[in-house]
Order: C-alpha cells, then structure tokens, then sequence
C-alpha cells in the first residue's frame, strides 16, 4: 500500500507506462495511507493542530516551523485501519519552494488561517494559486479556521469563510488546536472523505492505474504469503 | 528458550525458528552471534526462502516498535544488515523489499533514536552495488523523509545536529541508489531535486551562520567528526558530480529557487559559495549550461532590485573564472548579448529613476545600480578572459556594433533619456571594450583588428568628450601592447637610461608592418588630434604618452621610427602655434610629451648624435624652462607659467638638425625634413560633429574607396611644402564630391526599400557572374562528360558533366 500511493502521485507516471508490481505483506499494519499537508500563512496554527492530533498536546510558545515537519498517526475508522502520514509545512515565505514540492505528492490539503487574523484569510486565493499549480489535480482540500478560542478577536466571520469555502468547493470547519475543539473531526472526516474517494476510484477505474490509498487491490503476493 | 523451541519446533517453518533464535531473551545482551551465522548459512543455501525471513523479521519489528522494545529493534535491523550483507545474490531483490518496508517503519517513528538507526541501515543498503533491476521500489517516502529531517527543529541542539545529519547522509544513500538505474524513479525529476537540493543548501547555509557566529567549544572538542556542513557539501558535490547533461538544469533550478526566497543575493558570499561548488562538482563540459541558467535568471530578475542582479552578476563573475574554457559555450555572442542588455537595462533605470514595470515606485538607488554597471563590465572581461583569440576580435565587433552613434539608431530603448542617456551608454560599453581587450594579445593585428572595428574605435577618440577619449586610448593601448610593456609606460618623464625599464621588444613581423601601413597614419592623426583637444588633461597626455612609447616598441620599423618622430615635432609645433586656442597648461604638456617621447625614441634608435641634440635641449629646458618637462607638467599640483613667451632658440627641439643627425644613420631625410601634417578625412569631421551618419559597412567601403587616394598623396609630400599645401587644397575639392557621392549612397540605402537594394546587388552580382562566364569560356574547356562512352539512354549524364562554374549563385548570395 505504501507502494501504492507512491506510485500514483506523481503526475509523470500519469502517461500509464510506469510498471506497477503493488506488494501487500499480509501482516501491513493499515488498510488505507493517505498523505496530508497543511499549509497556510505563517503563525495560523498548522503545528499546533497536528501535535494536538499526533500527541494530544497543546505546545504553548510553539516556534516557527522550518521547512517541513512529518508526523504519522493510525486510526481506526468503521474497522479500518487508515494510516495518516501528516506534512506539516512551514508557512514563512523564504521555505515556499521546498514547501512546495511536497504538495505534489498529496492526497489531502488542510488548508488553515487564523480567524483572528484577517490577513491570514485574504492570502487564501493566493494559496489555492499554488495549490492549482503545484497539487494533484485530485487533491481534496478542506478549509480550517483555526484559533476558535478566540472567538473575542474574531476578525473573520464564519458565515464569510464558509461562503468562500463553498464557492472554491472545499470543505469547511473551525478549530481550536488550544481546546481541542474538531481538531479530531477534521482528521477523521478527512480520513473518511479520502477513502470514499479511493472506494470511487476503485470503483470507476478499477484496473487501470491505483488511486490513492487503495493497495490491496493489486497484489500478487497475497496468495504465496499464507504459508 | 532451546525447550521453547523444541516444544513448537515442529510447527512452526524452519526459517522462522532460526529468525527467533537469534533473538536473546534479554535484549541487553545483543544478537545472538553464532544464531546468527546459522540463519546467514541457512539464507546463503536456500536463497528462495529469503524474502520469507525477511518477511518475518520485518513483522517482528514492527511488533517490537509498537510496543516500545528498542533493544529489540535493534537486534532486528542488525541482523538485517548482515544479511543484506552476507547475500550478495539475485535473490537480495525480494528480501530488500522487506528491509526498505523496516527501514521506513522506523522513519515514521517519532523518535530520534530509530530514525537514525533507520537511516543508518539505509545508507549500508545504499552502498550495495545491485546486479539485478528492480522495479517496484520508490524512494519517493525516503526522499521527502530525509529532506524532512534535514530541516528538523528538535528541540536538542545535538540530537537535532544528528537528525539533520542522518537527513543528508538518507539523501546521499538516495541519490547513489537511483542515480545509475534508469528503471528507477528519476531521482532528476523536479519533484525530487526540488526536495533534495533546498534540503542541502539549507544545511549548507544554516551550518554557515552558526559558525560564523561562535566557533563552538563543542565542534573543537570534536574535530575528528564531520560537520554537518561538510557533509553536506560532500554529499551536494557528489549530486552534482552525477549529474549528466540533461540534468543539470533540474539541479540548479532548485538553487536559483533557494537563493530567491532566502534573499540569499544580495549577501552575494552564500550565493557564491553555492556556486564555486556547483561549477567545481559538474561535469566540466556542462559548465555552460549553469552560465545560460544564471544568466537566464538574471533576466528574468531586470525588474529586481539593483543589489538582487548585482548579486547574480557577481555569482557569473566568479563562475566564469571558475569554469574558464567551458563557461561561454556555444552561444558565445548570446552571453555577451544578455550582459550587454543588462548594462544598458541598468543605465536606463538610473536614468529614468524607476523600473518601468508594474511593480509601482520602486526607489532606484543610483549608486546600486552603478556597482551593479561595474560588476557587469567586470564580468564581460571575466568572460571575454576565457575566450580564444578570434573569439575574442568577435566579441569586441559584436561590443562596438552595439556602441549606439546618434543618427544610427534614432529608436534607442533610452529615446527618454536623450545625449545624457546615449552617451553613458558609450561610457559603459567602451569600459566593457576595455575589460575585453585588456591582456588581448594577437600575433596578427591584421586580422585581429579590422577597420570594421578599428574605424569606428578611432572616431571616438575624436570626440569632446574627455572620459570617452580616454577609454578609446586605454584600448588602443591594450591592444597594441603585447610584450606587456604598457606598464613600463604608466610614468611619463625624462628617463636617462632606459634600459632600467626592461622593455620587451620583438623584431616587427610583416603583418606588423602591414598593419602600420594601412592604420598607421590614422594613429597619427589621432594622437595628433588628441592632444589638440583642450580637455585633455593629465591622464589623457599619460596615455597619449604610452600609445607613442607602445608604438614605437610594438610595431616600429624604420618608416614608423620616422614617422613617430615627425609627429613628435609636429606636436611641438603645434603647441607653439598661436592658431590654436590652447590654454597654457596644454601647450606645456605637449611640449612635455613631445619631450618625453623624443628623449625615449632617441635612445631607441641608438643614434648618438641625436641623442646627444635631445640632451642638449632637455638640458637647456632644466636650466630656463623647466614647465616644458614632464616632471614639472604632469605632477599633482603642476604650476605653469601665467603665460608662455619666448618658446625659442635651445628650447626646442630642430627639425633640421634631427634630420642632419638621422640622415647620418641612413634614415629617409627627404621624409624626415617634410613636416608632418594630419590627413583630415571626412571621417573626421564627422565625429567632430558627434555623429558617424554611417553604418560600418559603408564606412568600409569608403575606406577602401579612399586608400588609392592616400597612396597618391604620399609620394606628393616629398616634393615641398608648397606642394603639399596644393596637394591639400586639391584634396579638400575632391573631398567636396566625395562627400556628395557618399550622401547619395547612404541616402539611397536608408530611403530606398529593401527589394530595390537587393535587386541592385542582385544586378551586380548577374554582371559578375556574366563576367565569370565569360572568363570561363575562355579558359577551361568543359570536362569531357564520364558518361561518353556510354549510350545516351543514361539520361543524367548530361546534367552531371555541367561544369561547376556554370552553376547559378543562388539568389540567396544577394542578401
């Protein structure tokens, strides 16, 4: 399965001439792998959402993120084991072109801003700019508000973001990395949101090159591993 | 644990009770060693049953990280290693896939420990040379991994210091595995490079600023071990040491892109460094193909800030010397072309005070943009330097072509910016003629200097203005000089001996003489001119100075001597002349010059005589009028006389009595008594008005047009004076007409359309070709066709036997 969502991103082997052997150990410990980045301005909260995720914890004084940050959580969805292989990206200007390459290879974007910050959510078209150019073009993307706890600085209206979101056809949902609030939500509505999207695409095309997630379709060692 | 074994032996597959017994029950006391070599035995015998164990000790592992067993975790992955290790067969393609799928469940794992344990692993795999292909693997995880830990922000300095470390070594390990197996994922790929290169480089760079800032006790303590900086250069020299032809550019994009978003341009030493490594790592025959990628970025920077392209500028300097032959390429004239458009783009912005982009009212800070001129001519000379000779002669055509004369190009970029505009753009692009023709040594200057270019060189020299004229000298000096003497000549003064100045001097070869033949009276002339001009000053007489001295020891032969000595009186004459408007302190530097360069000629004709009547003189000169010598003239505060009277008697230097002495010592004294007069041309007079209302084509044509005339005249000075005068006047009428005869060509070529010029030589050329024809009736017989003895039924032999001279000139000959 590993194998299979490499194999499926990069948009060079979309010509359908790259030689797939997709390998399932009958002992994987997942049934579905989806990567996910974050990305989005700089301070809005994108470390903090994933620790609060990954390890449960609320990093008071996090720093800047440099470059890239990777974090792995498995959970259990309707008895399904779906690993999550979390990038989490810096948001300063001077990473975006490494920050920018690991786009390409995504199967999710969350893409956050600050709901107390409205410059944070005036660069959302700019960041769909890039996400247009640089990401998958079957990439799901969902739009977080993060910081909910602030709800006395708000400078964004939720009603405006998910007018926005809705418009760009994204999910939406707000967050608070601090309370906890959705923070679990959002990964696991992601989660479900990826694999119906792999169960679509298993189902619409369903021999010809894998989508994402979907490893045990193909998989000729299967038999020979029951010995 | 044997009875444990022994109880469920008989159930369990024999492979997977050898795996098992390799592990201790404490894991504290490591692998079991002589298990060990059982289950290597056992692999090395049934190499079928390998993927299997790999299979299972894989499962083990991943058992053994969920539930925190380290110890057992590393016991695994060591006995993966050596049997990794110990199987070197086709069967290793199987059980790797087990080993990558332990190696990558140990990167996902958050702790530093198993991720370098992991990576560790990776990198002995890596080393494996494999024999057989392998299709199913992708390093695509591994590569954004590694990068990742690359940039780790651990919140403990040392443990971070391994993270990254373990991040460049993975990336290493990548690169060497993929970079040969062309089934493989092409690591090339931007999606890749565009990982692994900012990867490198931020390591590069952030290894840069913290030794800079403290040379930590900790790194002094442990000098044995490698930086993170050196390995990451080691690791970035060797990606690029791999990198073929088409590769290089998806390497170096990635650069460029690291370099913009960190701003890392305008501290210039980063960027540098970046790219002293490239161009000593790249195959050197690709090292042309980073130059036209630098220079591509730096067009696509021209609306950047100053310091930005200054920056790039800088990296091409440095770049340039680094790959000499290599860095121009094939487009030799393509590189100058970028650097030129930069310079003017440069001169533009300063002028017009903003970026004519979008981008709204950017500051234009004209002093950035003058260091970013300088930096450009700098590296036109840089990368003039690397070039061959006749390559070179090209680039100073190509530079004096784009030299803008008013009248030629009336739609210049800088149109706003008017003569201001126009003439720094001169400024600029002599000083890069400069930086190309400093060191330019040709053995034919025939060849290496043709009128096309020279003409249009010595028309400046005419102009009033002091800087431009004094750029042309520095160029004319440069490239005369070629025994390196031009130094030698740097101090204008009476020298009593000059042997002390070591000067280099070769026998004058034919070509030489050729050269003096044809450009000599154009030299002349302009030094004659030269010194005429009001604005001269200190320097200008230095180099005018220089370029006589040059002259005299690069290309003289008797006739030269001759003349050279002719001029020397003649500036003599003219600075006593009271025709001439000349302010005081001009008229004394002449007489210094004319000084200077006669007491240097004399002893360079070796004639004891005249040497002795310029003693005299410079003698008299010390004693009574010491403002006429260079070491009175050319001082920092010189102090001429208010007024120059009484210039007579031994004071002067006496023609008569110069040629009474040569004539002694077989020179020509019929040419030596006539007093040297300058050659006006209509050349002249143009440049004097400014402008050259001539392409250089034509000026050739009028050139050659004028050379049997020139020949004429010579002869006619060694009548008189008298004659000469008439030969002069007469000369002015059929300059009259010339003039005439010229402005109907030009007028003709610049109004007429482009078919009827072309139909014009078209003719010409038919008439030729006539012409040939006939001379070839004449002369050769037509071939006797190979097919004669063959019957005529061999159709083609006819059109084969046509003799070559009868074939057309394509039309295309015409344009």
């Amino acid at each position: 399965m590993y194998f299979a969502c490499d194999l499926c991103i990069p948009s060079s082997y979309k010509s359908g001439e790259y030689p797939v052997f997709l390998f399932s150990m009958s002992m994987e410990d997942y049934d579905y792998l989806f990567k996910i980045v974050l990305i989005g301005n700089a301070g809005v909260g994108k470390t903090c959402l994933v620790r609060r995720f990954t390890q449960g914890l609320f990093p008071p004084g996090q720093g800047a993120t440099i470059g890239v940050d990777f974090m792995i959580k498995t959970v259990e969805i309707k008895g399904q084991k779906v690993k999550l292989q979390i990038w989490d990206t810096a948001g300063q200007e001077r990473f975006r072109s490494i920050t920018q390459s690991y786009y390409r290879s995504a199967n999710a974007l969350i893409l956050t801003y600050d709901i107390t910050c409205e410059d944070s959510f005036r660069c959302l078209p700019e960041w769909l700019r890039e996400i247009e150019q640089y990401a998958n073009n079957q990439v799901v993307t969902i739009l977080v508000g993060n910081k909910i706890d602030l709800a006395e600085k708000r400078e964004v209206l939720r009603q405006r973001a998910e007018d926005f979101a809705e418009s760009q056809s994204m999910l939406y949902l707000e967050t608070s990395a601090k309370e906890s609030d959705n923070v679990e939500r959002l990964f696991l509505d992601l989660a479900c949101e990826l694999i119906q999207e792999a169960k679509q695409n298993k189902l619409d095309n369903n021999d010809t090159a894998p989508m994402p997630g979907e490893g045990k379709t193909i998989s000729y060692l299967s038999c020979c591993n029951l010995n | 644990m044997t009875g444990v074994c022994g109880c469920c032996g008989a159930l369990r597959p024999r492979y997977k009770r050898l795996v098992d017994n390799i592990f201790p029950e404490d894991p504290e006391d490591g692998l079991v060693k002589a298990n060990m070599e059982k289950l290597t035995f056992y692999a090395l015998s049934a190499p079928e049953k390998l993927d299997r164990i790999g299979a299972y000790l894989s499962e083990r592992l991943s058992r053994d990280v969920a539930r925190h067993r380290y110890g057992y975790v590393c016991i695994a992955m060591e006995a993966l290693d050596q049997l990794l290790m110990a199987c070197h067969c086709q069967s290793i393609n199987l059980f790797v896939e087990s080993f990558l799928k332990m190696v990558r469940k140990l990167l996902e794992s958050d702790k530093p420990s198993l991720q370098i344990l992991g990576t560790n692993s990776f990198v002995k795999f890596a080393n494996i040379e494999e024999d057989t292909p392998s299709y199913h693997r992708s390093y695509d995880f591994f590569v954004s991994r590694f990068s990742e830990m690359c940039h780790s922000s651990y919140e403990d300095p040392d443990i971070r210091t391994k993270i990254r470390m373990a991040g460049i070594k993975g990336l290493q390990g990548v690169v060497r595995k993929t970079v040969n197996d062309e089934l493989q994922a092409n690591i090339w790929d931007p999606q890749h490079m565009d990982k692994i290169v900012p990867s490198l480089l931020f390591n590069l760079q952030s290894g840069v600023r913290t030794e800079s800032r403290s040379p930590s006790p900790l790194q002094a303590s442990e000098k044995e071990k490698e930086s993170p900086v050196e390995l990451t250069e080691r690791c970035f020299r060797e990606l690029l040491g791999r990198a073929a032809y088409g590769n290089i550019k998806n390497a170096v994009t990635p650069v460029l892109m690291h370099l913009d978003n960190h701003s890392l341009w305008e501290g210039k030493t980063f960027a540098v460094r970046c790219f002293k490594i490239i161009m000593y790592s790249i195959q050197s025959q690709h090292s042309h193909l980073v130059i036209q990628q630098l220079l591509g970025h730096l067009d696509a920077n021209s609306k950047n800030s100053a310091t930005v392209r200054a920056g790039i500028v800088e990296v091409l300097l440095e770049a340039a010397a680094i790959a000499a032959s290599g860095s121009v390429g094939p487009t030799v004239l393509e590189v100058f072309n970028t650097l030129l458009r930069q310079l003017r783009l440069s001169v533009d912005y300063e002028l017009t005070g903003s970026y004519d982009g979008n981008i709204g009212t950017k500051i234009i800070k004209a002093h950035e943009e003058r260091q970013l001129q300088e930096a450009v001519i700098r590296t036109i000379g840089s990368f003039a330097n690397t070039l061959p000779t006749y390559q070179r002669s090209e680039v100073m055509l190509f530079i004096m072509g784009k030299i803008p004369v008013p009248g030629i190009h009336p739609a210049l970029p800088s149109a706003g910016s008017g003569p201001e505009g126009t003439r720094m753009i001169q400024i600029m692009l002599l000083k890069s003629l400069v930086q190309v023709t400093a060191g330019f040594q040709t053995t034919n200057m025939l060849t290496a200097l043709p009128n096309s270019f020279l003409e249009p060189l010595l028309s400046f020299s005419l102009t009033e203005d002091p800087e431009i004229r004094l750029l042309v000298l520095q160029i004319l000096l440069s490239l005369i000089d070629r025994h390196d003497n031009m130094l030698k000549f740097t101090n204008i003064s009476i020298i009593s001996d000059i042997s002390v100045l070591k000067l280099k001097v070769d026998k004058c070869s034919r070509q030489d003489n050729l050269f003096m033949k044809k450009h000599g009276q154009q030299l002349y002339r302009h030094i004659y001119l030269g010194c005429k001009e009001q604005s001269s000053g200190r320097q200008h007489y230095e180099s005018l100075f220089a370029l006589l001295g040059l002259l005299s020891v690069e290309l003289a032969n008797e006739e030269v001597v001759v003349d050279l000595i002719r001029l020397a009186l003649a500036l003599q004459d003219q600075a006593l002349s009271t025709d001439e408007p000349l302010p005081v302190y001009n008229r004394c530097a002449v007489h210094a010059l004319a000084a200077a360069y006669l007491n240097l000629i004399c002893q360079l004709t070796t004639v004891p005589a005249f040497c002795q009547h310029i003693h005299e003189v410079i003698e008299v000169r010390q004693k009574e009028s010491p403002y006429l010598l260079p070491e009175d003239v050319f001082v920092d505060n010189p102090k001429p006389p208010s007024s120059l009277e009484k210039v007579e008697g031994d004071v002067l230097f006496l023609q008569s009595k110069i040629t009474e002495v040569l004539g002694g010592s077989g020179y020509n004294t019929d040419r030596l008594a006539t007093p040297y007069v300058p050659q006006y041309t209509d050349e002249d007079r143009l440049s004097k008005r400014k402008s050259i209302g001539e392409t250089i084509s034509l000026q050739v044509e009028v050139e050659s047009r004028n050379s049997p005339e020139k020949e004429e005249r010579t002869p006619a000075e060694e009548i008189t004076f008298e004659t000469l005068k008439n030969a002069i006047v007469d000369s002015v009428g059929m300059e009259e007409q010339e003039r005439e005869r010229r402005r109907q060509v030009v007028e003709k070529f610049q109004k007429a359309p482009f078919e009827e010029i072309a139909a014009h030589c078209g003719a010409r050329a038919t008439l030729l070709q006539s012409k040939l024809n006939q001379i070839f009736e004449i002369t050769i017989r037509p071939p006797p066709s190979p097919s004669g003895t063959i019957s005529s039924g061999y159709g083609q032999s006819q059109s084969r036997s046509i003799p070559i001279y009868e074939m057309k000139f394509p039309d295309l000959c015409v344009y």
